[in-house]
């Protein structure tokens, strides 16, 4: 139990993947689908981040020559230079669906993956 | 520090490059787009052919990106199975584009040929660094790219069909990387590394400390790369994906790009995770399981199909089969069976995709029963599409016979005749839905459309005729290309 105190951002990360990942698979509405990718992306960023994380650690700006003084410890900065390009990973993707969304809504006039669905079996 | 050097930097970066500059090249001389992109496809080709030969001379090698070394910098890892996957992916791709060249001008709208040889490009650069990079992060950025791309290649088309397949594609593709970040993430929390031969160092140990995480990650890993390989239970993009797709689309989808991502996740399996943890986890097990599956099960779609393109889709759900499972019979046959495989069915299933799109251009006929004659009318690509679907059976003399005899031997060595007589069963399948049209096609009255075709391009012919000499030579004398796959192999499983 006190483990999993600990390890709180871990827990919410996990619960918050499944959410996205429930999201993306259970609604019909495409936006919503694309909020679920955006859900699901964001709990692994957090999981990661917090994986890099050192509780009271200062940030890793350092200059030539620096020697850190006795007793602190620098966060491990390369967990939030890979978010970083995972960020914009799930940003383009995202633009992406979205311009895919727009078309398709200007051909059915709907973004409900079932309505879609009957105007192409009604065709 | 000689340009022989620097062949791995220049395979990936020279298309990347050149993607970018397509849409430049479209704006102030739209004749120079299709050279400039088939001169680059052909200068990455010649690199891999180069660095293969460096490496059966001189042994693998690492290369470092910016000659910053591990476990800082990136790393490319030039060896058995890099250049092999490297050398398929460039060649086949650059057959393709010849093809595309012409079939795009009569499928897409003129100002968008820059843009397609743009994700083209980055398509292809995207697989040839999955194929040959050596750190996890890495080959996560290339797969988003390939995804994209893929997604791109497929949508560029904007009818309602394609718009759909993509959006389908674009989700499911989402939650593949999504599981991919997570499984590096919980590799990266229990090793510190994200270089492949350092994470493969730290993973024994870490193994004992934190089993979970290892175990999570290595679902995860097989989620992730499932979906984006279309391994059976989770294929359900790939048929619409691939068949309302522009045929060069269709033809790289298939036969490279759901390759890769087996091949990456092969790499993965057997160089970083320590070889104990697949005795207590079944995990080589389950992906033979649902490879079975997906052989069975694709053939069955495939018979019920009445357009040609969902027809060799389906196939391709079944044939990726093929590949998974000489991956995971831990032999050393079927392993290279598994390999050999996705060699030639990335000739056989882009040349067949080639065909089919070039009965399209000509005929307008995608519906089966339509090709009636078709044999009579448009010779050249009836034939390559009888070799490429006489290759899909298995016929000996052409190249899918020495795959199947690969995993058939494999499977017989390690003691598991039930999976030899799987896919015995599966070129049966394959007979049932490939022959007909076959026979249709040469002993029948060609009628209606079929009868008059529109004349094909040389351009759309010489990549048919290329690939199909390609498919009966690589059956004839195998041995041309085997001498690779074979070190790939014993490197892998460390013979």
């Amino acid at each position: 139990m006190e483990r999993l105190l600990h390890n709180y951002p871990y827990m919410v990360a996990v619960v918050l993947f499944v959410l996205g990942v429930y999201t993306i698979l259970s609604q019909e509405n495409l936006m919503k689908k694309i909020i679920g990718t955006n859900i699901m992306s964001s709990a692994i960023f957090l999981l990661f981040i917090s994986a890099g994380n050192i509780a009271g650690g200062s940030p890793p700006i350092i200059s030539k020559g620096y020697v850190p003084p006795e007793g602190v410890v620098l966060v491990n900065p390369l967990p939030a230079a890979l978010i970083l390009t995972g960020i914009v990973v799930s940003f383009s993707l995202t633009a992406f669906a979205l311009s895919i969304v727009i078309k398709l809504h200007d051909y059915y006039g709907t973004i409900e993956a079932d309505e879609i669905l009957k105007l192409r079996s009604e065709l | 520090m000689n340009a022989a050097h620097h062949l791995p930097v220049l395979a990936i970066v020279l298309p990347l490059v050149f993607a970018y500059l397509m849409p430049l090249f479209d704006r102030w001389r739209r004749g120079w787009c299709t050279p400039a992109a088939l001169g680059v496809l052909a200068v990455s080709f010649v690199a891999s052919l180069a660095m293969a030969w460096q490496v059966m001379t001189g042994g693998p090698y690492y290369y470092q990106m910016g000659n910053w070394p591990p476990p800082w910098g990136i790393e490319l890892n030039i060896d058995y199975l890099a250049v092999f996957t490297a050398i398929t992916m460039t060649g086949v791709s650059l057959v393709v584009l010849v093809y595309a060249s012409k079939d795009l001008l009569h499928e897409l709208k003129p100002h968008l040929l820059g843009w397609y040889y743009t994700l083209y490009l980055l398509l292809v650069a995207s697989m040839v660094g999955m194929a040959l990079t050596n750190d996890i992060f890495n080959l996560f950025v290339f797969v988003e790219i390939c995804a994209i791309a893929a997604c791109g290649i497929i949508s560029i088309k904007s009818n309602k069909e394609c718009l759909e397949a993509s959006f389908k594609y674009l989700i499911l593709s989402t939650l593949g990387s999504g599981c991919l970040l997570l499984a590096i993430a919980l590799l990266y929390m229990v090793t510190g590394h994200l270089n492949f031969t350092y994470i493969a160092q730290a993973l024994p140990e870490a193994m004992r400390l934190y089993p979970y995480n290892i175990l999570a990650a290595l679902a995860l890993l097989l989620v992730g790369m499932g979906v984006k390989a279309a391994l059976f239970p989770l294929h359900v993009w790939l048929p619409d994906a691939h068949s309302s797709a522009p045929s060069p689309s269709s033809a790289v989808l298939s036969g490279l790009v759901i390759k890769i991502y087996a091949v990456s996740l092969l790499r993965v399996l057997y160089q970083v995770f320590p070889a104990d943890i697949f005795e207590v986890t079944p995990v080589l097990n389950i992906l033979l399981w649902m490879s079975t599956l997906a052989i069975i099960a694709g053939s069955m779609f495939a018979i019920v199909q009445e357009d040609i393109k969902k027809m060799l889709a389906y196939s391709s759900v079944a044939q990726i089969g093929y590949v998974f499972m000489g991956f995971a019979i831990v032999d050393f046959f079927a392993l290279t069976g598994g390999i050999l495989h996705v060699f030639n069915h990335a000739m056989m299933k882009a040349m067949l995709f080639m065909a089919a799109g070039a009965f399209i251009y000509s005929t307008g006929v995608r519906h089966l029963s339509g090709l009636k004659g078709i044999g009579h009318t448009m010779p050249v690509p009836a034939v390559a599409f009888a070799i490429g679907a006489l290759a899909m059976v298995g016929i000996p003399l052409t190249n899918g016979f020495i795959s199947k005899w690969y995993l058939v031997l494999g499977a017989l060595h390690d003691g598991q005749p039930f999976f030899a007589a799987v896919i015995l069963l599966s070129s049966l399948l394959n007979g049932i839905y490939y022959l007909p049209i076959i026979v249709n096609a040469f002993f029948s009255e060609p009628q209606g459309r079929v009868a008059a075709p529109l004349p094909l391009p040389r351009q759309m012919q010489v990549p048919l005729i290329i690939l199909g000499l390609g498919c009966l030579l690589f059956g004839i004398a195998p041995s041309l290309i085997l001498g690779l796959i074979y070190r790939a192999s014993e490197a892998l499983l460390g013979l």
